[in-house]
């Protein structure tokens, strides 16, 4: 661990937001939380929004809403009504949240120190180079990437020469066993292979379809492992079951 | 129970733990091993972690119990060499945000989007999303508000990352109020002066 770690100390740029930066003005002034009265750190709530001091940009509107939650409550405070008994005030409310926020970062701050301790132990297959750039969730692809990809090679095909001495009739029915044969014996099938050693056009498309169909009737899972990568195809074991 | 079968009996723990990829159930080990007595199996476990790890330097690796389970892992002191060796340069830590929402999650669940970001005071879309993917926090329902938005809890891979065997060995609230008051520090922000 490069950074030296001191207890739950908070390292962070910006405050995480209008709640982190009012609970910090809180304790700046040394305030007790629940007596603690929100007109008097107004002011200072709106220097920091004002110098953009640790105000993250991208969280500004939720510092402003919280800026115009505290005007009112000043501008209440100025008025010479007498607070109703029982009432719930927006000074309530915001101060219920600030109690609430302060166990919510005393937690974060133990899940912190657990999780520094909890990663000086090595676990299986976790945290080496390899590993840590790999993506394992093999993502489900749909119909619209699989004809992606059977475009592109259908292209490829136009460009070879062929020599025709007979044209064959295929059947879905057929491609369907051998595809089903296939996957028994090789696990998975991985479709741009696959179509690569089809024949013709012809048997590329019925081939495609063949495989659409059978998706579609949860036969086959089409994965693809990466972005632009080759789309694997494997035997649905619930599908199996339920057809 | 001879001194053969016991050490026997260890060896055949270390093995299975070291294929195991995820904590190993205890029941399961001990099923495989006829072993009915718990008290039994525990004392084994002691013994084994121990003499055979921890009281030996020449290991470099302990027992641990995470997520209901039991688990290889390194020795803590062996962590930056092991840095050095498979050059990483920084561990991958949750961040701030991520820390805070799931410690909502953890004390609240289920909980939905809405009650999160109320909380904290800030949209949570994004550390939702990034502890999704992490899968330290799964979707278990839908609320029965308007809306049905999806209510967040804890996963196993959460006990496990943070060394927790189950929820309840977070401390309660009263007791983090204990534990933090002794610490208390006067300003958490370095950059004030």
């Amino acid at each position: 661990m490069e950074t030296q770690f001191s207890g739950y100390q908070v390292q962070t740029e910006f405050f995480e937001g209008p709640l982190d930066l009012l609970l910090h003005l809180i304790r700046k002034n040394k305030m007790n939380i629940a007596e603690v009265r929100l007109s008097r750190i107004t002011s200072e709530y709106l220097s920091y929004l004002e110098g953009k001091r640790g105000i993250n940009p991208s969280r500004e509107s939720e510092f402003l809403m919280t800026a115009a939650t505290l005007i009112y409550i000043k501008s209440r405070s100025l008025l010479p009504k007498p607070e109703e008994p029982g009432e719930d005030s927006p000074e309530k409310r915001l101060i219920h949240t600030l109690i609430e926020y302060e166990k919510i970062q005393k937690i974060s701050h133990l899940l912190q120190e657990m999780e520094y301790t909890e990663l000086l132990l090595w676990r299986r297959l976790e945290r080496s180079e390899d590993f840590a750039n790999r993506e394992y969730e093999l993502k489900e692809v749909s119909a619209f990437q699989l004809a992606e990809i059977f475009f592109d090679i259908v292209k490829k095909k136009e460009n070879e020469q062929f020599l025709y001495i007979a044209s064959k009739n295929y059947s879905i029915a057929e491609k369907q066993a051998e595809i089903l044969s296939l996957l028994e014996s090789g696990g998975f099938l991985d479709f741009t292979v696959y179509v690569a050693k089809l024949d013709s056009v012809e048997e590329v498309v019925v081939s495609f379809f063949t495989l659409l169909e059978m998706v579609k009737r949860h036969l086959l899972v089409a994965v693809q492992e990466q972005l632009f990568g080759t789309i694997s195809l494997y035997r649905n074991e619930a599908g199996r079951l339920e057809n | 129970m001879s001194n053969d079968t016991l050490i026997r009996r260890i060896a055949l723990i270390e093995a299975i733990l070291f294929v195991s990829k995820d904590p190993v159930e205890p029941a399961r080990v001990m099923e495989f091993l006829g072993i009915a007595d718990i008290g039994e199996f525990e004392a084994l476990l002691a013994a084994w972690e121990k003499e055979y790890l921890q009281e030996r330097p020449e290991r470099g690796l302990l027992l641990k119990r995470s997520g209901g389970g039991l688990q290889l892992v390194t020795k803590p002191e062996l962590h930056d060499e092991l840095k050095r060796f498979f050059t990483i340069r920084q561990a991958a830590k949750l961040s701030l945000a991520s820390l805070e929402t799931l410690s909502i999650i953890s004390y609240r669940q289920p909980a939905t989007l809405a009650e999160i970001s109320d909380m904290r005071g800030v949209n949570s879309t994004g550390p939702i999303k990034s502890l999704l993917q992490k899968k330290l926090i799964k979707i278990t329902g839908r609320k029965k508000v308007p809306g049905l938005p999806a209510l967040y809890a804890t996963t196993q891979e959460f006990l496990v990352y943070f060394g927790l065997n189950d929820l309840s060995e977070l401390p309660s609230l009263e007791e983090l109020t204990e534990l933090f008051e002794e610490k208390e520090q006067p300003s958490l922000f370095k950059s004030e002066s």
